[in-house]
Protein backbone atom coordinates (compact mmCIF):
# COMPACT_ATOMS: atom_id res chain seq x y z
CA UNK A 1 0.00 0.00 0.00
CA UNK A 2 1.33 3.50 -0.77
CA UNK A 3 1.48 6.72 0.50
CA UNK A 4 -2.06 7.93 0.58
CA UNK A 5 -3.64 11.01 0.71
CA UNK A 6 -5.79 12.04 3.63
CA UNK A 7 -9.35 13.98 4.67
CA UNK A 8 -11.49 13.60 1.44
CA UNK A 9 -8.83 12.18 -0.37
CA UNK A 10 -8.62 8.99 1.98
CA UNK A 11 -9.06 5.62 -0.08
CA UNK A 12 -10.51 4.45 3.39
CA UNK A 13 -13.36 6.84 3.61
CA UNK A 14 -13.76 6.57 -0.76
CA UNK A 15 -14.36 2.92 -0.03
CA UNK A 16 -17.10 3.75 2.40
CA UNK A 17 -18.67 6.16 -0.16
CA UNK A 18 -18.42 3.70 -2.71
CA UNK A 19 -20.14 1.26 -0.27
CA UNK A 20 -23.10 3.62 0.66
CA UNK A 21 -23.49 4.26 -3.47
CA UNK A 22 -23.70 1.37 -4.09
CA UNK A 23 -26.47 0.19 -1.16
CA UNK A 24 -28.52 2.84 -2.48
CA UNK A 25 -28.22 1.67 -6.14
CA UNK A 26 -28.88 -1.46 -5.03
CA UNK A 27 -32.83 -0.88 -3.85
CA UNK A 28 -33.35 1.71 -6.88
CA UNK A 29 -32.28 -0.57 -9.74
CA UNK A 30 -34.76 -3.38 -8.19
CA UNK A 31 -37.58 -1.26 -8.00
CA UNK A 32 -36.65 0.23 -11.25
CA UNK A 33 -36.49 -3.27 -12.93
CA UNK A 34 -39.59 -4.48 -11.53
CA UNK A 35 -41.03 -1.21 -12.60
CA UNK A 36 -40.96 -1.77 -15.94
CA UNK A 37 -40.63 -5.75 -16.29
CA UNK A 38 -41.75 -6.79 -19.22
CA UNK A 39 -40.83 -10.44 -19.51
CA UNK A 40 -43.04 -10.96 -22.81
CA UNK A 41 -39.94 -9.48 -24.89
CA UNK A 42 -37.00 -11.11 -25.79
CA UNK A 43 -34.62 -7.67 -25.54
CA UNK A 44 -35.86 -7.89 -22.10
CA UNK A 45 -32.75 -10.24 -20.97
CA UNK A 46 -30.59 -7.49 -22.18
CA UNK A 47 -32.16 -5.04 -19.35
CA UNK A 48 -32.23 -2.06 -21.19
CA UNK A 49 -35.88 -1.96 -21.14
CA UNK A 50 -35.13 -0.95 -17.74
CA UNK A 51 -33.88 2.22 -18.81
CA UNK A 52 -37.70 3.46 -19.15
CA UNK A 53 -37.41 3.79 -15.37
CA UNK A 54 -36.77 6.95 -13.78
CA UNK A 55 -35.23 4.64 -10.93
CA UNK A 56 -32.63 3.32 -13.13
CA UNK A 57 -31.60 6.52 -14.19
CA UNK A 58 -30.83 7.29 -10.55
CA UNK A 59 -29.16 4.02 -10.02
CA UNK A 60 -26.94 4.69 -12.83
CA UNK A 61 -25.73 7.89 -11.64
CA UNK A 62 -24.91 6.29 -8.05
CA UNK A 63 -23.43 3.66 -9.78
CA UNK A 64 -20.64 5.96 -11.72
CA UNK A 65 -20.24 7.82 -8.19
CA UNK A 66 -19.25 4.41 -6.80
CA UNK A 67 -17.54 3.94 -9.60
CA UNK A 68 -15.38 6.79 -9.50
CA UNK A 69 -14.28 6.81 -5.93
CA UNK A 70 -13.98 2.86 -6.28
CA UNK A 71 -11.18 3.53 -9.39
CA UNK A 72 -9.61 5.75 -6.36
CA UNK A 73 -9.39 2.97 -4.01
CA UNK A 74 -8.16 0.91 -6.23
CA UNK A 75 -5.13 3.05 -6.93
CA UNK A 76 -4.05 2.73 -3.85
CA UNK A 77 -5.54 -0.72 -1.91
CA UNK A 78 -4.96 -3.78 -3.27
CA UNK A 79 -7.78 -5.92 -4.30
CA UNK A 80 -7.88 -8.89 -2.29
CA UNK A 81 -8.28 -6.29 0.70
CA UNK A 82 -11.23 -3.40 -1.01
CA UNK A 83 -12.85 -5.97 -2.92
CA UNK A 84 -13.94 -8.64 -0.04
CA UNK A 85 -14.33 -5.14 2.22
CA UNK A 86 -16.60 -3.92 -0.10
CA UNK A 87 -18.92 -6.86 -0.04
CA UNK A 88 -19.93 -5.52 3.39
CA UNK A 89 -22.86 -4.19 1.32
CA UNK A 90 -24.31 -7.52 1.30
CA UNK A 91 -24.86 -7.16 4.98
CA UNK A 92 -25.97 -4.11 5.27
CA UNK A 93 -28.95 -4.60 2.22
CA UNK A 94 -30.86 -7.30 4.63
CA UNK A 95 -29.83 -5.32 8.10
CA UNK A 96 -31.53 -1.96 5.96
CA UNK A 97 -34.49 -4.17 5.23
CA UNK A 98 -35.26 -5.05 9.23
CA UNK A 99 -33.91 -1.34 10.36
CA UNK A 100 -35.93 0.33 8.33
CA UNK A 101 -38.69 -1.27 6.61
CA UNK A 102 -39.09 -4.10 9.49
CA UNK A 103 -37.98 -7.30 7.64
CA UNK A 104 -37.62 -10.33 9.12
CA UNK A 105 -34.75 -12.05 9.45
CA UNK A 106 -34.21 -15.11 9.68
CA UNK A 107 -32.34 -17.44 11.84
CA UNK A 108 -30.13 -18.49 8.86
CA UNK A 109 -29.59 -15.06 7.57
CA UNK A 110 -28.17 -13.88 11.07
CA UNK A 111 -26.02 -16.86 10.73
CA UNK A 112 -24.69 -15.76 7.21
CA UNK A 113 -24.44 -11.61 8.36
CA UNK A 114 -22.24 -13.53 11.29
CA UNK A 115 -20.23 -15.35 8.78
CA UNK A 116 -19.68 -12.25 6.92
CA UNK A 117 -18.58 -10.29 9.94
CA UNK A 118 -16.26 -12.91 10.79
CA UNK A 119 -14.38 -12.61 7.35
CA UNK A 120 -14.80 -9.13 6.96
CA UNK A 121 -12.71 -9.04 10.74
CA UNK A 122 -10.54 -11.33 9.05
CA UNK A 123 -9.62 -9.38 6.21
CA UNK A 124 -9.57 -6.14 7.79
CA UNK A 125 -7.20 -6.99 10.53
CA UNK A 126 -4.04 -6.71 8.06
CA UNK A 127 -5.22 -3.39 7.66
CA UNK A 128 -5.06 -2.19 11.03
CA UNK A 129 -1.02 -3.69 10.72
CA UNK A 130 -0.15 -1.71 8.30
CA UNK A 131 -2.02 1.47 9.74
CA UNK A 132 0.26 0.84 12.44
CA UNK A 133 3.75 0.52 10.42
CA UNK A 134 2.68 3.76 8.52
CA UNK B 1 -33.90 -22.05 -14.08
CA UNK B 2 -33.44 -22.22 -17.80
CA UNK B 3 -29.70 -23.01 -19.42
CA UNK B 4 -29.60 -19.20 -21.31
CA UNK B 5 -30.05 -17.62 -17.31
CA UNK B 6 -27.62 -19.71 -16.12
CA UNK B 7 -25.02 -18.91 -18.97
CA UNK B 8 -26.31 -15.64 -18.70
CA UNK B 9 -25.28 -15.48 -14.96
CA UNK B 10 -21.84 -16.51 -15.71
CA UNK B 11 -21.38 -14.01 -18.60
CA UNK B 12 -22.07 -11.47 -15.70
CA UNK B 13 -19.94 -12.71 -13.45
CA UNK B 14 -16.91 -13.52 -15.66
CA UNK B 15 -17.05 -10.12 -17.46
CA UNK B 16 -17.48 -8.25 -13.53
CA UNK B 17 -14.10 -10.52 -12.04
CA UNK B 18 -12.53 -9.16 -15.56
CA UNK B 19 -13.04 -5.71 -15.48
CA UNK B 20 -11.85 -5.56 -11.82
CA UNK B 21 -8.82 -6.90 -12.65
CA UNK B 22 -8.42 -4.51 -15.83
CA UNK B 23 -9.10 -1.74 -13.92
CA UNK B 24 -6.96 -2.24 -11.00
CA UNK B 25 -4.26 -3.05 -13.49
CA UNK B 26 -4.80 0.29 -15.08
CA UNK B 27 -4.86 2.17 -11.58
CA UNK B 28 -1.68 0.63 -10.54
CA UNK B 29 0.21 2.09 -13.75
CA UNK B 30 -1.38 5.48 -13.43
CA UNK B 31 1.27 5.76 -9.97
CA UNK B 32 3.76 5.54 -12.08
CA UNK B 33 2.74 6.94 -15.79
CA UNK B 34 0.23 9.45 -14.27
CA UNK B 35 -3.66 9.18 -16.70
CA UNK B 36 -2.50 10.30 -19.94
CA UNK B 37 -1.09 7.47 -21.73
CA UNK B 38 -3.06 4.87 -24.28
CA UNK B 39 -2.18 1.94 -22.20
CA UNK B 40 -4.42 3.60 -18.94
CA UNK B 41 -6.72 5.02 -21.75
CA UNK B 42 -7.73 1.40 -23.26
CA UNK B 43 -7.65 -0.45 -19.84
CA UNK B 44 -10.37 1.76 -18.14
CA UNK B 45 -12.18 1.75 -21.48
CA UNK B 46 -12.03 -1.95 -21.54
CA UNK B 47 -12.96 -2.20 -17.83
CA UNK B 48 -15.87 0.16 -18.26
CA UNK B 49 -17.25 -2.05 -21.49
CA UNK B 50 -16.75 -5.51 -19.65
CA UNK B 51 -18.70 -3.72 -16.55
CA UNK B 52 -21.22 -2.55 -19.10
CA UNK B 53 -22.18 -5.64 -20.33
CA UNK B 54 -22.14 -7.40 -16.68
CA UNK B 55 -24.97 -4.40 -15.47
CA UNK B 56 -27.25 -4.29 -18.56
CA UNK B 57 -27.11 -8.44 -18.20
CA UNK B 58 -27.75 -8.30 -14.21
CA UNK B 59 -30.46 -5.88 -14.65
CA UNK B 60 -31.87 -8.26 -17.22
CA UNK B 61 -32.30 -11.13 -15.25
CA UNK B 62 -33.12 -8.84 -12.27
CA UNK B 63 -36.81 -8.10 -14.15
CA UNK B 64 -36.75 -12.95 -13.78
CA UNK B 65 -35.40 -13.56 -10.48
CA UNK B 66 -35.46 -11.90 -7.05
CA UNK B 67 -32.07 -10.05 -6.05
CA UNK B 68 -32.34 -12.61 -3.15
CA UNK B 69 -31.46 -15.63 -5.95
CA UNK B 70 -29.38 -13.74 -7.99
CA UNK B 71 -27.36 -12.41 -5.11
CA UNK B 72 -25.40 -15.85 -4.43
CA UNK B 73 -23.37 -15.73 -7.81
CA UNK B 74 -22.47 -12.03 -6.74
CA UNK B 75 -20.84 -13.52 -3.54
CA UNK B 76 -18.98 -15.69 -5.64
CA UNK B 77 -17.09 -12.95 -6.61
CA UNK B 78 -15.44 -12.29 -3.59
CA UNK B 79 -13.69 -16.01 -4.05
CA UNK B 80 -13.04 -15.52 -7.71
CA UNK B 81 -11.73 -11.91 -7.63
CA UNK B 82 -9.47 -12.94 -4.14
CA UNK B 83 -7.94 -16.15 -6.25
CA UNK B 84 -7.85 -14.43 -9.54
CA UNK B 85 -5.78 -11.07 -8.20
CA UNK B 86 -3.05 -13.45 -6.50
CA UNK B 87 -2.78 -15.66 -9.72
CA UNK B 88 -2.78 -12.79 -12.04
CA UNK B 89 -1.86 -9.46 -10.36
CA UNK B 90 0.23 -11.48 -8.42
CA UNK B 91 -0.92 -10.06 -5.01
CA UNK B 92 -0.25 -11.43 -1.47
CA UNK B 93 -2.88 -14.05 -0.65
CA UNK B 94 -2.53 -14.61 2.97
CA UNK B 95 -4.13 -17.92 4.39
CA UNK B 96 -5.93 -14.93 6.35
CA UNK B 97 -7.49 -13.49 3.72
CA UNK B 98 -8.33 -16.54 1.97
CA UNK B 99 -10.25 -17.47 4.94
CA UNK B 100 -11.78 -13.99 5.23
CA UNK B 101 -12.85 -14.27 1.79
CA UNK B 102 -14.30 -18.02 1.78
CA UNK B 103 -16.19 -16.70 5.31
CA UNK B 104 -17.47 -13.52 2.83
CA UNK B 105 -18.76 -15.97 0.07
CA UNK B 106 -20.34 -18.19 2.11
CA UNK B 107 -22.20 -15.46 4.39
CA UNK B 108 -23.45 -13.78 1.17
CA UNK B 109 -25.19 -17.26 0.26
CA UNK B 110 -26.40 -17.91 3.26
CA UNK B 111 -28.09 -14.68 3.58
CA UNK B 112 -29.49 -14.84 0.45
CA UNK B 113 -30.62 -18.03 0.45
CA UNK B 114 -32.55 -18.09 3.87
Amino acid sequence: MQNRPSGFGNPWLQLALSVACVLVSEFLLKRGATEVANTDSAWSWTGVNGLASPLVWWAILLIIASFISWLYVLRYIPITIAFPLSRIVDILVPLGCWIFLGELISPLRWCGIALVVFGLALVAKPIAQIEERL
Amino acid sequence: MSFLAFFLIVVSLVSFVAAQLILKRAMEATTSTGFRNAQFVSKVTGGVILMTISFFLTLGLLQRFDLSYLYPFQGLSVIFITLMAAVVLKEKLSVRLTIGALLISAGIVLVSLS
